[in-house]
């Protein structure tokens, strides 16, 4: 617990006034917010000079009128620092982590097809985890998607059977 | 014509394709793979199948549908495994059963039935590059490459005791081990390296390399179906019966000279020692690497095999002048 | 073969050597490989979706079928995240009978890799002996969970069967003989020469780059990188259950071995300290159906790595957002990099030694297109092709229609 604690005054101490609602709800789990303008230099510093030296994850979350995305960082001594930013929906766009944490690569593909991310800056490759002919434009995780109309197995089946 | 003559021709027909000629040799070998499999399944805690599986196995593919790839070259595709099957089956009949004067012989059918073995594999080959898949054709590259890898070993041991029994006719060895058998025991190395060298040839753990079920699905056998692939899989088993007949004749020189049924049985358990000794090597190893396949033959393999010549040669040196009487 | 000129060689979505559908397409030269390219998600289900339509026990359910070896690992990282924003915690005795279940799934998951790394490289009868062991603790896991996958153990504030004294029993007889095995194993991998032709110096990580690609688990432990979460993270009863984090230092797929094997002769030792230090009490406590606004973070040591579950509540019976992170995708970057100038015969061990579950990293699409290709064959007319094929051959099966249902009629 006291390891989270001095994370925490830390980062209050840092970054006051940039790093809000900093929470230690149990040992060895700390929250944290960040506006995105000032996301980079607060990432870098957590990153290389206070020892978060490990991606677990990232999540993309629909806010409603913004997309929150946290990412989830941790010490080889097992406190995670769960660093949460917000980008504008009508705008959703971030630069990739993939430079520093190459496995992010996949993690940030994810948000891209399922969450409508856009990230700059990311290696070319192939999307993930939706299939090639995927309609543009549909992200399955956000809040308003809805299902397209599409036809089931079945019904293609049983047309051709009557051919 | 007179009937000695109408025998004489029904009787070389029977000879070759019934007893012991092809029919025999499918039959036996189709036990014989049941024995394999049997064997393999019970060293691996299996249960293993019934006597009849592997023919099972054969009606079963007969009666599928053949599919030919559309790229394929359907002449080579087709003709591939029926070449293989009849060059396996052709070498078979120059190998000496339970007696060491066999029907066909002649000075020189040694090169003969190497070759006819060898055959298969080139054909293996041939149908695999011609399917004109990636995974045929990596199969057909690995298995010319393991060709030249293990088909040197492989004539070197064999050459060492046909030196020391002055004769290119495996009967004439044959006869010659039996007359002296102790002469035998001066190609145990020979013996070890050639059994080696046929499961290379036979495609079987270790040296499953061209047709490495988890690389490339099936290699050179991927693209085939239906009657062309039961043929192919019966022609890996006359070959291994093949082979085990070919070792058993230049290595195993016992129970030659006894009476019929006797001699039958002898060779029946030699043939089926062999392919027992094959089974517990593929159960027990993991598959090589193409590279160090090639590394264990060259560096190995063909050190032996050469060894093999030498211990012949200083054996004949050495030996009175009359012995080959 | 093929010198000078580069050929492409897919393996997959479909191919023997994988057991779930993925693909790598290669650039080969000759038998060196020039050039990886991956693409997951053909296993993908739509799972994280599906949760935030479901409630939290439904999702329970759920979770626990993303992938079918660690299903537990899904379960309890899940279940304990959703209590943490709740505020209950699981008695001791049920955090003891979850880690109890944990170390069984991490015996049955090894012991199932070992087998698959033996077939990957074509030594079979490793593959017989090691899923027929296998058995042993599968029976053991049917035994306490009524089971043998999906074992349906967790629910929010506890689990749903307790051990009796008897099973207890049961499990010291079935854990001798299963260490007795695996000592055969251990010296199996360190013995068979062809076997360690085939492990030694392939698919080597170094440990600079086995941090950098975040790789977790064994493939991180066997280069050197001592991580644990058990250790490091605590949870469950990993905090009073001695035991070593086991490394190794080859970098390679043989150290991957090694560590594996090691892990079993420590889930057995971890499994007799929990049965004989199990804790009197109830085995569950009550929690409420509805989950407060909240989130929380729960890691967990699958048997293939560091498993994240993030889960955020908000108020309702359904949640609003939970993110898997399967240990998979954290390690197939690395993959690529293992295979670099490496040979296609090494392709199948590399990526089986991540121990990979497709299906777990792929999870969430119920979108199906019916406008395809016209060359597919439904199942209809696939079946019809076939009778008309065997009719064409003399052999009629029409009359045998009469029992045969279509399965997608209904």
């Amino acid at each position: 617990m006291e390891e989270s604690l001095s994370v925490q005054s830390e980062l209050m101490k840092s970054f006051s006034g940039v790093v809000g609602n900093i929470r230690v709800p149990r040992p060895r789990r700390i929250f944290a917010q960040v506006p995105y303008d000032r996301f980079a230099e607060v990432f870098e510093n957590i990153v290389e000079r206070m020892g978060f030296s490990i991606l677990c994850a990232i999540t993309a979350l629909d806010g409603g009128a913004f997309i929150e995305i946290i990412y989830h960082l941790a010490r080889p001594s097992g406190v995670v620092l769960n660093l949460s930013t917000s980008v504008p929906k009508d705008r959703p766009v971030v630069k990739t982590i993939s430079g520093r944490f190459p496995a992010a690569d996949l993690y940030e593909r994810e948000m891209v097809d399922l969450m409508g991310v856009q990230v700059e800056g990311l290696p070319p490759g192939n999307r993930y985890p939706l299939p090639d002919d995927w309609p543009a434009g549909q992200y399955p995780l956000r809040k308003d998607w809805k299902r397209p109309e599409t036809a089931t197995p079945d019904k293609a089946n049983q047309e051709q059977r009557h051919v | 014509m007179d009937a000695q003559f109408v025998y004489q021709n029904l009787y070389d027909l029977f000879y070759m394709l019934v007893f012991p000629g092809l029919l025999f040799l499918i039959a036996f070998a189709l036990f014989a793979e049941y024995v394999d499999r049997k064997l393999h399944a019970r060293l691996q805690h299996r249960v293993g199948p019934p006597w009849f599986q592997p023919l099972a196995d054969v009606i079963k593919l007969a009666a599928k549908e053949e599919m030919t790839p559309r790229l394929a070259d359907r002449r080579m595709f087709l003709m591939a495994p029926l070449v293989a099957l009849a060059a396996t089956a052709t070498a078979f009949l120059y190998i000496p059963t339970w007696k060491s004067d066999i029907r066909y012989h002649f000075e020189g059918d040694l090169i003969l039935v190497l070759y006819m073995l060898t055959v298969p594999t080139v054909t293996f080959f041939l149908g695999g590059w011609y399917s004109r898949s990636v995974y045929s054709m990596i199969g057909a590259a690995r298995a010319v490459m393991q060709l030249f890898a293990y088909e040197v070993p492989l004539f070197l041991c064999i050459l060492g005791p046909a030196l020391l029994a002055n004769t290119w006719s495996i009967s004439k060895m044959a006869a010659f081990y039996q007359v002296h058998p102790a002469f035998a025991a001066l190609n145990i190395l020979g013996l070890g390296v050639c059994l080696v060298a046929l499961l290379g040839k036979l495609e079987r753990v270790p040296f499953d390399i061209p047709e490495a079920e988890t690389e490339i699905v099936a290699g050179s056998f991927t693209e085939y179906s239906g009657r062309l692939l039961a043929m192919l899989r019966l022609t890996i088993d006359l070959e291994t019966i093949v082979g085990a007949a070919l070792i058993a004749a230049v290595f195993l020189p016992f129970g030659l000279g006894l009476p019929a049924a006797a001699g039958f049985a002898v060779y029946l358990v030699k043939l089926l020692a062999v392919v027992c000794v094959l089974t517990v090597m593929r159960s027990i190893m993991a598959r090589l690497r193409i590279d160090q396949m090639i590394n264990l033959c060259w560096k190995v393999a063909a050190p032996l095999g050469v060894a093999q010549v030498l211990i012949d040669l200083v054996a004949k040196g050495y030996l009175p002048r009359g012995y080959l009487q | 073969m093929f010198e000078g000129e580069s050929v492409q060689v897919p393996v997959g979505p479909q191919h023997p050597a994988l057991k779930e559908p993925t693909s790598f397409m290669l650039t080969l030269q000759g038998e060196k490989i020039l050039q990886i390219a991956v693409r997951l998600g053909y296993n993908h289900r739509g799972i994280e979706k599906a949760c935030e339509e479901r409630t939290y026990v439904q999702g329970i359910y759920l979770i626990e079928r993303i992938c079918g070896i660690c299903s537990h690992s899904h379960a309890t990282c899940f279940v304990q995240a959703v209590e943490e924003i709740v505020g209950i915690q699981a008695p001791p005795r049920a955090q003891y009978i979850r880690t109890i279940v944990a170390e069984l799934e991490r015996i049955h998951s090894h012991l199932l890799w070992l087998g698959v790394a033996g077939h990957e490289v074509g030594f079979d009868t490793l593959l017989m002996y090691s899923w027929r062991d296998r058995e042993i603790v599968m029976d053991l896991l049917a035994l306490l969970t009524g089971n043998r996958v999906n074992y349906g153990i967790n629910t929010f504030g506890g689990v749903r069967r307790d051990i009796s004294p008897e099973q207890k029993a049961d499990i010291f007889t079935r854990l001798n003989a299963l260490e007795e095995r695996t000592k055969y194993y251990v010296s199996v991998a360190t013995q068979e020469t062809t076997l360690i032709n085939r492990l030694r110096n392939v698919g080597v990580l170094s440990p600079a780059d086995a941090v950098r690609m975040g790789a977790v688990g064994p493939t991180a432990r066997a280069s050197s990188v001592d991580r644990d979460i058990r250790r490091d993270d605590p949870y469950l009863a990993y905090g009073e259950i001695p035991f070593k984090v086991i490394t190794a230092d080859c970098n390679d797929v043989y150290g991957r071995t090694l560590v594996r094997v090691g892990e079993l002769m420590e889930s057995y030792k971890m499994i007799r300290h929990a049965l004989e230090h199990l804790p009197d009490g109830p085995i569950a406590v009550k929690a409420p159906r509805k989950v407060p606004a909240g989130e929380a973070l729960g890691r967990y040591e699958a048997p293939r790595g560091e498993d994240v579950h993030y889960v955020r509540g908000n108020g309702t019976e359904k949640p609003d957002r939970v993110k898997v992170r399967a240990p998979t995708l954290a390690n197939v970057q690395a993959v690529a990099k293992m295979l670099e100038d490496r040979y296609l015969a090494d392709l199948p061990i590399v990526v089986a030694a991540i121990d990979p579950c497709f299906s777990c990293t792929d999870r969430l699409t119920e979108v199906r297109r019916a406008d395809g290709p016209s060359s597919v064959l439904h199942w209809e007319q696939l079946r019809q092709y076939g009778i008309e094929w065997h009719r064409r051959h003399g052999i009629d099966f029409s009359k045998l229609n009469n029992s045969f249902r279509c399965p997608e009629d209904h």
